[in-house]
């Protein structure tokens, strides 16, 4: 499409959002209430059938059955309506302009996805509508070790990428195994490097850890010394330190990466289908010294789910894809449910601007595949990728003092009749379907026989 | 016995463990007391549907089993028609990425009227028993998939039933359809090749371009239509032809005998298509159809039916978020015709899953499911037989323990003409094996 006309269609778009949205924005103090609605809250609170939400400064200040609503707060009356935590997407590559792979070398841990968010990215919006309030923007999987992640909120309208951060949210980092790095799937055009083997990539992310615990222990013996420094008692004027303090490193970036991940301090997101590939990288997890938060994809995990729970990985899956390559060929739709039977922390993902707005239909689907209760089901969209992304304290759940990030369903979020209304990001009110069905005009408006 | 007569033995337990005992696979069979439905007429509540020599028998109340027939217990569940996927490379394709050597149903070359599906079907292939467990008991087998049909004319498809040992024995219907591509005029890129070498170019360049292109590849298309509706002719009238395998193939589109279903998505394909048809006398379907919302008027002054997908973004930014989601109710609404289809294989299980997407953005609950039965099977010439519950018709339907339309709901039956299908498939396989694995 031409582009101009495109940005047109954007700057049109994003038009219409400030209008009815932006302009709206309340006193900071201002309290609004949620009334009158069955409220899934996927918390110790459980369901409520019928309850009231309080959100004041982007925080919920009460749920329940019996709060009461202070005078002038802003009523939502969601009568009839189901509200939810927002929905957590904990693999996507949504808002990232073009810059999804960095495709050139083997590693490529110094490169960050939150360089290439796109606050404009009319996904945003639509992921909205799908009830989406979060997500793990990761890096593709051209590499053994690839890009730094963001975890964003959905703040369409945000005036920059950095401002859709998810404030607080651990750093991580995008792991690949398999077909994507060996760069087998992707025709005779492409051109080979290495690793071209399952073999080759086990070796290269043994290299880059060798190195980065190379690099870790001069950095540490630098810190060491520098520390002494400067606790050692002075002498006129001149340090008596019984060891001399070091030159510093020199910083390398895709190093200090790497070091963070030996100092816990970065959630590793792994790509992977194959059994055999999910075990190999725990060994060599186990050997370097890290773990490994979340196996994404990770479409054979069934046949290890019994390793993965021992690691403590959490796994990020598709509902039910499988048999478009060959390392998906054993994939199978009940994976979520044996992972949840082992103890598996186990989240559903999109990978996909448009799976994510079907998310909780992808819950659904693990009640039919392997008889998931609804509540646990429905964690794997909400509560289960907040853990896995340790973003629990603030999202996932609808309790006080947790972010009001909410999505407003018309019915059960698992019913064939269901659509989101409405929902809130910081406790703002980021899609309406009311005001998006008011605000079409001419061909737009005759859109589902007129409205 | 009288049906109500076994329910009454079947609920209090008289019948014992016995009540099914083995019956010769040309039993007949009984679906006692559910709820059914028909498509065709209302839904019935307490309905029994009596099978024999392959087709429904009777229908409704107060019947009476045959002797010797197999009694499956229906109460608290519902039969449904058979799902009608009407747009798949079921058969065709086994792992469409990486393993090139197990992919069929895109032929090189730009002009393959001549190449048909039905003969290069896999009966052995896994895609299928997964596809029958959920539901999917038909589907029409087409070549010229979205991702990576290029061909200007594909070639023919066919109709198949989810169960078979051979090609033969799994179609239904061949030829269906001529399959073709409506031609943009935009440059075919083969991502096989590598990534595409683009010049840089100026806008006013590329629509210049593409614009010239796409009449020049209509007038072709417009040419082997004309060359073939004479072949076509010729053979009626008994003259001596040499023989012209592309020819004879295409004549059958160009002489209307069958129709043409052309891949168009965007609002001035449709548009362009339904045009190019009604000059070239073909009888038209659209396949993809994203922007059919925007044509109603056309295609419905053309009687022009859509095959659609709805689990689709938007064409356009600018476009309302829910727009492939509500192209189906808009559809419905101006009545014009439409199946929804999965245009995919391995996930011709959610074909369901799309139509609830489309109810829950407008389309009314009855046309939801008939838009993934009988629709499909009026739109690919197979209604007399196929796709609703009436007596006469082939006995292809499905039991399941709920709303077809609901995610949670599980399939327990699947028949196919009159013979209970296995629902054993790889993944319930992997499945049993793997769960208790500690």
């Amino acid at each position: 499409m031409n582009n101009r006309f495109r940005n047109a269609h954007v700057l049109f778009a994003a038009c219409l959002i400030v209008i009815f949205f932006g302009l709206r924005g309340v006193a900071e103090d201002a309290i609004t209430a949620i009334t009158n609605a069955k409220i899934m809250t996927v918390g110790p609170a459980g369901t409520i059938e019928k309850g009231t939400i309080l959100i004041q400064g982007g925080k919920i200040a009460a749920v329940g059955a019996s709060v009461s609503v202070p005078a002038g707060a802003v009523i939502i009356d969601a009568a009839g309506r189901v509200v939810t935590p927002g929905l957590i997407d904990a693999h996507s590559h949504t808002a990232m302009e073009d810059g999804v792979n960095e495709c050139t070398n083997i590693v490529t841990a110094e490169v960050r996805v939150r360089d290439a968010l796109d606050p404009r990215d009319i996904s945003i919006y639509r992921q909205l509508a799908g009830g989406v309030t979060a997500a793990n923007v990761l890096h593709g999987s051209c590499n053994s070790i690839g890009g730094q992640n963001a975890t964003i909120k959905m703040r369409w309208g945000a005036g920059s990428g950095d401002a859709l951060i998810f404030q607080g949210a651990p750093p991580g980092i995008k792991f690949a195994l398999g077909e994507n790095p060996k760069r087998s799937s992707f025709g005779g055009g492409s051109p080979r490097r290495y690793p071209a083997t399952r073999m080759g990539v086990e070796v290269s992310i043994r290299n880059a850890f060798l190195e980065a615990r190379a690099y870790k222990k001069t950095w540490d013996e630098y810190e060491a010394s520098a520390k002494i420094a400067a606790s050692a008692p002075k002498k006129g004027g001149k340090a008596s330190a019984p060891a001399p303090l070091k030159v510093a490193p020199r910083k390398d970036l895709q190093m200090e990466a790497l070091k963070e991940i030996l100092e816990g301090k970065r959630l590793v997101h792994a790509h992977a289908y194959r059994a055999d590939e999910i075990l190999m990288l725990i060994d060599v997890a186990n050997e370097m010294g890290f773990k490994v938060a979340t196996f994404q994809h990770v479409l054979e995990g069934y046949k290890v789910a019994t390793e993965i729970a021992r690691h403590g990985a959490g796994a990020s899956m598709f509902s039910d894809w499988w048999g478009y390559k060959m390392e998906v060929y054993d994939a199978i739709p009940y994976n979520a449910a044996i992972m949840a039977s082992h103890g598996v922390v186990v989240s559903l993902n999109s990978d996909s601007d448009e799976l994510a707005r079907r998310l909780y239909w992808e819950a659904a689907k693990t009640v039919r595949y392997g008889g998931v209760s609804e509540d646990e089901a429905f964690k794997m969209v909400t509560l289960n990728p907040a853990k896995q992304l340790r973003i629990d304290k603030w999202a996932g759940s609808i309790e006080a003092g947790k972010d009001a990030d909410l999505a407003i369903f018309k019915s059960h979020p698992f019913a064939p009749d269901t659509r989101v209304e409405m929902t809130l990001v910081d406790g703002k009110v980021l899609f309406d379907r009311a005001r998006d069905l008011a605000a079409r005009t001419g061909v737009a408006a005759t859109l589902g026989g007129g409205q | 016995m009288k049906i109500s007569r076994y329910l009454m033995l079947a609920a209090s337990g008289a019948l014992g463990a016995s009540a099914n005992p083995s019956f010769a696979a040309d039993a007949p069979l009984v679906i006692a007391g559910a709820r059914v439905v028909t498509v065709a007429g209302a839904v019935l509540e307490n309905a029994s549907i009596i099978i024999q020599n392959g087709r429904i028998a009777s229908l409704g109340s107060g019947l009476t089993a045959p002797a010797g027939a197999r009694i499956i217990d229906g109460r608290g569940k519902t039969v449904y028609p058979g799902l009608f996927d009407g747009l798949t490379y079921l058969g065709l394709a086994e792992v469409t990425q990486g393993a090139p050597g197990t992919v069929d149903m895109n032929e090189t070359g730009d002009v393959n009227p001549h190449a048909k599906t039905w003969v290069a079907l896999h009966p052995d292939s896994e895609l299928l028993p997964v596809a029958r467990a959920f539901g999917i008991t038909t589907a029409l087998s087409a070549p010229g998939s979205a991702m990576g049909g290029q061909s200007l004319i594909a070639g023919q498809s066919a109709v198949i039933r989810t169960v078979g040992d051979t090609p033969k024995a799994l179609t239904v219907k061949a030829p269906v359809a001529m399959h073709m591509r409506y031609p943009t005029g935009a440059p075919v890129i083969d991502f096989s090749q590598g990534p595409p070498n683009i010049e840089p170019k100026t806008f006013e360049q590329r629509i210049q371009e593409r614009t010239k292109n796409q009449e020049k590849e209509l007038l072709r298309l417009k040419g082997l239509l004309e060359e073939a509706r004479a072949y076509g002719e010729g053979m009626a009238a008994g003259t001596a032809l040499k023989v012209d395998l592309p020819m004879e193939a295409l004549a059958l589109a160009a002489t209307g005998e069958i129709p043409v279903v052309m891949r168009a998505s965007a609002e001035a394909d449709i548009k362009g298509a339904i045009k190019f048809a009604a000059e070239n006398k073909l009888k038209l379907i659209v396949a993809g159809g994203a922007e059919a919302w925007r044509c109603t008027a056309e295609l419905k002054k053309g009687d022009v039916a859509v095959l659609m997908s709805v689990d689709q973004l938007p064409t356009r930014e600018g476009d309302p978020y829910d727009a492939a989601y509500a192209n189906a109710a808009t559809l419905h609404k101006a009545g014009v015709r439409f199946a929804i289809v999965t245009d995919d294989a391995s996930n011709s299980r959610n074909l369901p899953f799309e139509a609830a997407m489309a109810y829950a953005f407008g389309l009314p609950g009855e046309a939801a499911i008939r838009s993934i039965t009988l629709s499909p099977a009026e739109i690919l010439g197979v209604a007399t037989t196929l796709g609703s519950i009436e007596v006469g018709k082939t006995a292809t339907l499905i039991i399941t323990n709920g709303d077809i339309l609901d995610h949670r709901t599980s399939i327990t039956n699947v028949i196919i003409d009159g013979q209970e299908t296995s629902l054993d498939n790889k993944h319930q396989r992997l499945y049993e094996r793997y769960k208790a694995r500690p």
